[in-house]
């Protein structure tokens, strides 16, 4: 005989009411789990969705010139031959502490070239990088498979005469459609090797090239794909490997910006950018704050939503327990009399009152924990566009176990202390 | 030095939403020696199980001392007197107060699930507490499948189950039928005959005579002019207490 022993036996005595807290307890934590999986999972989407928009840190050289618009960033200098940062700068940043939170570094070179006695602007990218960072573009053709090759933008191409209508959509030349793109939710699950494959695999029906020969600065290219409108920058550029470029510009092993995205979940951007600032004192290091902070701002409404809810179903949980608790210390009044007066101290009584308390939290949480899974892992579906299935998460039932622990114990500690000071010879005679 | 030394105990109890104050006991002197049994009498009302749970340190007095084996019982603090009431105590309630979620050797353990003993020796030591008082047999059964008579002896089992020097009893038998009654009461007496004191609260003359020596109370507030002492006469006598 232990005190426990009175308490676990006290539980089956009043199986009704313990399955009642277990249940009470068990809903509350079944909707915080499940509301936490959920708007988690939906932060990640939303997140990993926002990552799609391309770089959120530009790395560009200190410079006092007038600077060269690109993307909405100010690319310093761009067009003079000063202050360039070098391949060296690029390898740099992959060496900064936070290095692995950045998903992609992507430096190129921006300078212009003359074609046929037109100017283009011409950029030398790695190819695998700039595709990692622009998941939304879409190639007509292919993708560049080696030297010599060049990826041209849509308005360039069109003016340059690369491109024309296919016979099976004269009026809309080089709008891919579905059947031969994919769109941005399904690149968000791929991985750069897969996009790329895709893009190989699936070229796009309604368009054509017209020739696929180009001349820059006098140097014959091929032209292996197009992209498709991006409705940026993009469009009016010609794409070269970094190398190739930096050749034809004259320009070898400089580089006119490093484009950095470190949109993973909860990045710590003002660090990165701090870190990166620190390895390149030369370098412009900026963070393209409003996409973090609209990133930041959709996720944590979304968080503060759920913990919201899951506080106020937590809260209820708690005044269950509460009144329950209350409710059987008039009702074992008389007993609790007479632990005390056969020598139980006030701790004893606590304890005991606890003890059952802590174990229908326990059983409580557990179950809820299950309930909040399985009610994710059966909505995740509606709420998820990526289809990302529900993932158990060890931390989430630690979490949750604890937090039915300490409702139970935090709710039923004012009836329970007011137990443990009953007077034993009042609480002996109570009726 | 007397086992039990009460010394003037008065009682109040505190007046509750503006009512009056209410004087239980006052004045109430006694010694009860170690190894007597002695009834406690008086009509209802008179302060009669005041003064037992006074002296079972459960409800401290107003005015006065307890003094129990030469220790003082209310200078002692709240979590020490549970302790007290532990090494020192047994009680016998009048609706014998067993836990009806608890097996009979299961409350007689009761006393004992705070002591730190193995639970072996607890189950051996509450099961020779049932077989004195009858009910070895019957150890598994829960107290609703008890009799009145065995219920009142398993409270008794409860109460000696950690051998206390003091056995404190609230009229055991006084929802028992006369049968019963007589069950419970010769337990009572056979304990007594073992060496235990025992301090037997009754308004039954038939019980009270079988006691060694009575204390009779008369309504806590009254007082006797004459003398502010005990009188103790021989057994199975009445000794008034007396109220200065």
């Amino acid at each position: 005989m232990r005190i426990s022993t009175i308490a676990w036996a006290n539980l089956r005595r009043r199986k009704s009411r313990a399955a009642l807290l277990v249940g009470g307890i068990a809903l509350g934590i079944a909707t915080a789990v499940a509301l936490l999986t959920l708007s988690r999972s939906i932060s990640e989407e939303i997140g990993l969705q926002l990552d799609q928009f391309g770089a959120n840190i530009v790395v560009v050289p200190k410079s006092d010139q007038l600077a060269l618009d690109y993307g909405g960033v100010s690319v310093a200098a761009a067009a003079f031959d000063v202050g360039e940062l070098t391949d060296e700068d690029a390898r740099r940043i992959s060496e900064i502490p936070y290095a692995n939170r950045l998903a992609v570094v992507s430096p190129k070179l921006l300078g212009a070239a003359d074609t046929g006695g037109r100017k283009v602007v011409v950029a030398g990218v790695d190819f695998e990088s700039e595709y990692a960072l622009k998941r939304w573009w879409r190639v007509v053709g292919r993708k560049p498979a080696g030297p010599g090759e060049l990826l041209v933008g849509h308005d360039a191409a069109r003016a340059l005469g690369l491109v024309e209508p296919s016979a099976e959509d004269t009026s809309q030349p080089v709008v891919p459609t579905s059947a031969n793109t994919v769109d941005a939710s399904q690149h968000a699950t791929m991985s750069a090797e897969e996009h790329a494959a895709m893009m190989q695999t699936a070229p796009p029906q309604h368009f054509k090239l017209a020739r696929d020969r180009l001349d820059l600065n006098g140097r014959e290219f091929r032209v292996a794909g197009v992209l498709a409108p991006t409705g940026g920058r993009d469009d009016a550029l010609v794409f070269g490997g970094r190398a190739e470029v930096q050749a034809l510009l004259k320009r070898p092993g400089r580089l006119s910006l490093v484009e950095v995205s470190a949109l993973c979940k909860d990045c710590p951007v003002e660090d990165i950018v701090g870190q990166i600032a620190q390895k390149l004192p030369a370098a412009k290091v900026s963070a393209l704050q409003q996409a973090v902070r609209a990133r930041a701002e959709a996720v944590g409404r979304l968080t503060r939503f759920g913990a919201a809810v899951s506080g106020v179903v937590l809260i209820i949980a708690a005044l269950l327990i509460f009144t329950t608790t209350t409710g059987a210390v008039v009702e074992r009044t008389k007993e609790i009399g007479v632990m005390r007066a056969v020598g139980f101290r006030r701790a004893h009584i606590v304890k005991e009152m606890m003890l059952e308390v802590l174990a229908v939290s326990f059983a409580g949480g557990a179950l809820g924990w299950a309930a909040g899974a399985a009610a994710s892992w059966a909505l995740m579906p509606y709420f998820s566009q990526t289809g990302q299935g529900f993932r158990p998460d060890a931390s989430l039932a630690a979490l949750a176990l604890f937090a039915a622990l300490a409702v139970g114990a935090l709710s039923s500690l004012y009836p329970t202390l007011r137990a443990s000071r009953l007077d034993p010879s009042e609480a002996v005679r109570h009726v | 030095m007397s086992f039990i030394v009460v010394e003037n105990v008065g009682k109040v109890y505190s007046a509750s939403a503006g009512g009056p104050e209410t004087r239980v006991l006052e004045g109430v002197s006694f010694r009860v020696e170690e190894g007597e049994f002695v009834a406690l009498m008086g009509p209802s009302g008179s302060g009669k199980t005041t003064l037992l749970t006074v002296v079972g340190a459960m409800n401290r007095p107003t005015e006065g001392s307890v003094v129990v084996d030469g220790i003082d019982v209310y200078a002692l603090t709240e979590e020490r007197r549970a302790d007290f009431r532990r090494e020192y105590l047994g009680f016998v309630f009048q609706q014998h107060h067993l836990m009806p979620y608890l097996s009979a050797v299961e409350n007689v353990m009761l006393p004992l699930a705070t002591v730190r003993t193995p639970s072996r020796e607890k189950r051996e030591r509450a099961l020779t507490a049932l077989e004195k008082v009858g009910l070895g047999s019957k150890a598994a059964r829960l107290p609703n499948q008890l009799s009145g008579g065995e219920q009142g002896r398993l409270a008794i089992a409860r109460a000696v189950v950690n051998e206390p020097p003091l056995l404190l009893a609230d009229e055991p038998t006084g929802s028992l039928d006369t049968r019963t009654g007589e069950e419970v009461m010769n337990v009572l007496l056979d304990l007594n005959g073992r060496g235990q004191t025992v301090l037997l609260v009754t308004h039954n003359p038939d019980n009270a005579a079988r006691a060694g020596r009575i204390l009779h109370l008369r309504d806590g507030r009254s007082l006797r002019s004459n003398s502010n002492r005990e009188m103790v006469n021989s057994r199975g006598t009445e000794t008034q207490l007396v109220h200065g």
